[in-house]
């Protein structure tokens, strides 16, 4: 239930024939264009959108591609010494990034992305050179309503990677792992009243490992993309925690695709849906032809808080390997009652027990406690 | 005084009557037995007093130390000083069993208008009467009785019950599944509480855990009632004769 044809066609009309952002110009324009002339924006029909009405995100896009954007103030990262960052708009960003621009996701099948590269606002490049950095590279704010962050790990390299909370209409986060690369990367996303679409690609080169833990509050909408792509040996471990409320929408829709022999992937989603809130997880897992020796589970678990929440959870296997291990689990339920007495028959009030049940369930996914603490589910 | 007193006390299950009219009184100081064959209501009256929803009292009172529980809910009766160790200790995965210790510590700090204690302090304490519990520092750590053996859930009952320092402590079969090795620490903890500011409610189907925690009263529950009441030689009797005799 995407949007209307009608929403979809209009918007693409005017991104086709508009004159777009004008941003960074060394990106090109050509090959966005001809990637949305060829998917159009998603409507309704559209499998990927079936759960998302996207029509009221499209126009509020199509009112805003006539308004300028607002006085943009400086991007908030924060980086070790050794790590480069530049705005998309100055001079070293071509040599930064033009390498790997939108080279994480196929454009056809995410045209978002290409709704985010022709209004474009503000980018940034991130180029971690080898070697264990310390301290994390924070993402905090970005002045503009479709960013992109490029972030280019080197083989060898091994760093944290914080996304905090930010606004935006379109978010587009790449990142590239070299060979034998280390990256952990946290994303906080807050609550809001809004409507705000990610997508997040991620290439792991041979025996890299990438690591990903979100925590999401709700939206008017919210819907993340998330791509990784794996080559022979590498790892990826996707985990996600959700808590929604009131009249929340949250999409997630995950592919994770080994390309070559012996990768391993983990997806572990935990999700509390309360109020009217609905939540959406389609975890894919794609094993290439060759990928033999693939080693993929995924888990999703839901707690229902309410009669009215809904939930949509979907695992999609494609395999076309041999020898290959993959699992599949998802269930859904309700806070055990039994847990909330056995808190409760210790002094714990009732809403503190079943507050102390959520999080530890929540937990379940974000098991790490450097991770809990930053995504706000500690102890 | 009294500090756990029953009167009267009818429950019914869904509809199905399960105590009829219990009674039981057990002063400061003392440890009280309750046994009873199978399905005498033993953990009924262990659950209703810990206010568990899904019992019904249509008749009786529950007081400790002189507080009605009717209209107390299952958190107050537990900052009032009642304590319920449980047959079946909830495996709460996700929520260190410190977590959870400290959260139960601080509802009742807060309770009794005290400062919650400092985090240090506590987990302190903790890793002490973990340790008299033949229970290590890591055991703390781990998930609420996630993938605790049958003696650990039981031990870490005793552990909490240490730490709250309850003025009724309520336990429900906290013998069984125990080996004898394990029977002895958790008999050691019990016997470390009580004291003449407290009481203890051992229930139990078995006398073997009283070999070890030396009862001042023994009651047998049959059919929904106290039946019987003595001293320790009524449990030596039950186990020599059974239950059955009971009937005759």
């Amino acid at each position: 239930m995407a949007g209307s044809t009608t929403d979809a066609d209009a918007l693409t009309r005017q991104l086709l024939h508009g004159a777009g952002s004008g941003y960074a110009p060394w990106r090109g324009r050509c090959r966005f264009r001809e990637a949305l002339a060829e998917a159009g924006l998603p409507a309704h029909r559209t499998e990927a959108w079936r759960h998302t009405n996207l029509g009221p995100w499209l126009r509020e896009i199509a009112d805003w591609e006539r308004r300028p954007a607002a006085a943009a103030a400086g991007p908030d990262v924060l980086a070790p010494p050794a790590v480069r960052v530049a705005d998309f708009a100055s001079p070293e960003a071509p040599a930064l990034a033009a390498e790997h621009l939108a080279s994480t996701v196929d454009l056809v099948a995410q045209p978002l992305a290409t709704v985010n590269a022709l209004l474009l606002e503000a980018g940034i490049a991130v180029r971690v050179p080898p070697g264990k950095h310390g301290d994390a590279v924070r993402i905090g704010a970005l002045a503009g309503r479709f960013q992109h962050v490029l972030v280019a790990v080197a083989s060898g390299a091994d760093i944290a990677l914080v996304e905090a909370p930010a606004s935006y209409a379109h978010r587009f986060v790449e990142v590239v792992v070299g060979e034998g690369a280390r990256v952990a990367h946290f994303r906080q996303q807050a609550a809001a009243g809004t409507r705000a679409c990610s997508l997040l690609g991620v290439k792991v080169a041979e025996g890299g490992c990438y690591a990903l833990a979100q925590s999401s509050r709700g939206a008017l909408l919210r819907r993340n993309d998330i791509e990784v792509a794996l080559a022979a040996g590498a790892e990826a471990s996707l985990a996600g925690a959700w808590r929604l409320d009131g009249r929340d929408h949250l999409d997630n829709q995950v592919a994770v695709r080994h390309l070559a022999p012996g990768a391993r992937s983990r997806q572990i989603y935990r999700g509390v849906v309360g109020g009217h809130a609905r939540a959406v997880l389609v975890g894919r897992i794609h094993v290439a032809p060759g990928a033999d020796g693939t080693d993929a589970v995924l888990s999703t678990r839901n707690l229902l808080a309410s009669d009215t929440a809904a939930v949509f959870a979907k695992p999609e296997l494609t395999i076309h390997a041999s020898d290959v291990r993959c699992a599949h689990g998802a269930t859904m339920g309700a806070l055990d009652e039994a847990a909330v007495f056995y808190l409760r028959s210790r002094g714990i009030g009732e809403a503190a027990a079943r507050e102390v049940l959520v999080r530890g369930f929540l937990r379940e996914a974000i098991a790490d406690a450097a991770g809990q603490a930053l995504l706000g589910i500690a102890a | 005084m009294s500090l756990l007193a029953v009167s009267g006390l009818h429950v019914e299950v869904a509809g199905r009557s399960i105590l009829s009219g219990l009674d039981l009184s057990v002063a400061a100081g003392e440890v009280h037995a309750v046994m009873g064959p199978n399905g005498a209501g033993k953990s009924t009256l262990a659950h209703v007093l810990a206010g568990r929803s899904g019992f019904d009292v249509t008749a009786g009172a529950m007081t400790v130390a002189g507080a009605d529980l009717a209209d107390l809910s299952v958190e107050e009766r537990s900052r009032l000083g009642l304590f319920l160790a449980f047959q079946q200790p909830i495996e709460i995965p996700g929520v260190s069993n410190m977590e959870f210790l400290k959260a139960a510590a601080d509802a009742h700090a807060k309770h009794l208008g005290q400062e919650a204690p400092s985090a240090v302090d506590f987990i302190r304490k903790a890793r002490q009467v973990a340790g008299d519990l033949g229970l290590d520092a890591e055991f703390l750590k781990r998930g609420v009785n996630e993938g605790f053996s049958g003696g650990e859930k039981k031990r870490n009952e005793i552990l909490q019950m240490l730490l709250l320092a309850p003025k009724v402590a309520v336990l429900d079969e906290t013998d069984s599944g125990l080996d004898i090795d394990a029977l002895k620490v958790v008999a050691d903890g019990i016997n470390a509480f009580r004291g003449p500011d407290n009481v203890v409610l051992l229930v139990t189907h078995y006398q073997r855990l009283l070999d070890y925690v030396v009862p001042d009263r023994v009651h047998v529950l049959a059919d929904g009632r106290i039946v019987r009441s003595g001293d320790r030689s009524l449990a030596l009797e039950l186990e020599a004769k059974g239950y059955g005799w009971l009937d005759d």
